[in-house]
């Protein structure tokens, strides 16, 4: 009940609601790419360390520093997205 | 210790720690005012200092700083200066093995041998320091702009904050980083010398094209490390913060079982791992920053 309120308060407002949508799907397509790139590093660190399990302490750094770089992504999108927001 | 008393104190601090909350409970539910998640960033002065258009007034984020830098000296000192021995304690294991994860990991990564020396303190405590000041952003503490009445007495209310979830704070950590890597990179291979080598192997005509490019890569790297932690930090306590209060925005207290689990799920995602792996990171960017002025590819 109290949902529906809310939603129908934010489809009158039709600005905010265009706004919040598109922060939103913005989010989450910069989340989709990371969630790829994330996925990518930790597959191919599983086939490296099958491969070579001798390797694994000096690829765990690279992995972390990877998955990091990849992560910031999503954040760039949020900042922007929360940039956008407030001054439009 | 054994198992059983364990628990009963982890108990019974749950249950100090949940008496505040709901004392604040009582109070937001009769003045009746709106949630609003942003309100945690705003900072107010506690004490101003402002000296010409400088403002150093002390609020929330500073004072979590010089919390942070105070236990980061102790920690330090207490792990690594403190009572060592040819016979190891546990204590002197973690020190040594955080001193280890800095060297190995961080410091010898990115820089190169004859710079270890003089840029290991650097980086390790730049380690140490982001780590600690992570930490206890999300251990709630009685550091807030908000108050609460318990026994005819005002407290400040517990809350989670990270010094490091201010745009201010990481941008003047990754503008050390910038400056340091510029000064050793002319020092180590003098002003022409090292502007020289941002150049990369290319032909002439492309000049024009890459010379900007190139420039606006050091600039971008300046955002990039500081973006980085910044909205890590920020978008780890707004998860936390909206899903909590998403019952108080809904008004309804039976979203609970659903929505504190999600905000415990994430808090410990963000304390487990993000915590150490964002300190870990700009340790090592800024190492590796340092290391290839220092020593350029080309």
């Amino acid at each position: 009940m109290n949902l529906a309120a809310i939603v129908f308060a934010a489809a009158e407002d039709g600005v905010d609601a265009g706004k919040a949508v598109a922060l939103a799907l913005g989010i989450g397509l910069g989340s989709l790419g990371a969630g790829i790139g994330i996925g990518n590093i930790f597959g191919s660190m599983i086939q490296a360390v099958a491969r070579q399990p001798e390797l694994r302490g000096e690829l765990t750094g690279i992995q972390w520093l990877g998955f990091a770089l990849t992560e910031a992504v999503v954040f760039y999108g949020l900042i922007g997205g929360l940039l956008a927001f407030v001054l439009v | 210790m054994t198992r059983g008393f364990r628990w009963i104190t982890l108990g019974a601090v749950g249950l100090a720690l949940t008496l505040p909350a709901s004392a604040l409970a009582s109070t937001v539910e009769g003045e009746e005012e709106k949630f609003d998640p942003s309100e945690e960033w705003l900072l107010h002065d506690w004490i101003p200092i402002h000296i010409g258009p400088l403002d150093l007034s002390i609020n929330k984020a500073v004072a979590y700083l010089i919390l942070g830098s105070v236990l980061t000296i102790l920690l330090g000192w207490f792990l690594m200066r403190w009572r060592l021995g040819t016979d190891p304690d546990r204590r002197q294991t973690v020190g040594e093995w955080v001193y280890e994860i800095t060297q190995t990991q961080i410091a010898e990564q990115g820089l190169p041998t004859k710079a270890i020396a003089r840029w290991f303190p650097y980086v390790a405590s730049l380690a140490l320091f982001i780590w600690v000041v992570n930490v206890i952003g999300f251990i709630p503490l009685p550091l807030s702009d908000e108050t609460f009445e318990l026994f005819g007495v005002e407290f400040p209310t517990w809350g989670i904050y990270a010094a490091t979830s201010t745009l201010s704070v990481t941008l003047t950590l990754a503008l050390m980083t910038f400056f340091f890597t510029h000064i050793e990179g002319i020092r180590a291979n003098g002003a022409v010398g090292y502007f020289k080598s941002w150049i990369p192997d290319v032909p002439k005509a492309m000049y024009p094209l890459i010379v900007p490019l190139e420039i606006l890569g050091q600039f971008m790297r300046l955002i990039s490390l500081s973006v980085r932690l910044y909205a890590n930090m920020l978008a780890g306590h707004m998860l936390i913060l909206t899903f909590i209060g998403l019952m108080f925005v809904l008004e309804n207290v039976i979203l609970a079982p659903l929505v504190v689990p999600a905000a415990t799920a994430f808090y410990l995602f963000e304390i487990l791992i993000v915590v150490s792996i964002q300190a870990y990171i700009f340790a090592a960017l800024s190492a590796i920053y340092i290391g290839s002025a220092i020593e350029p590819e080309h």
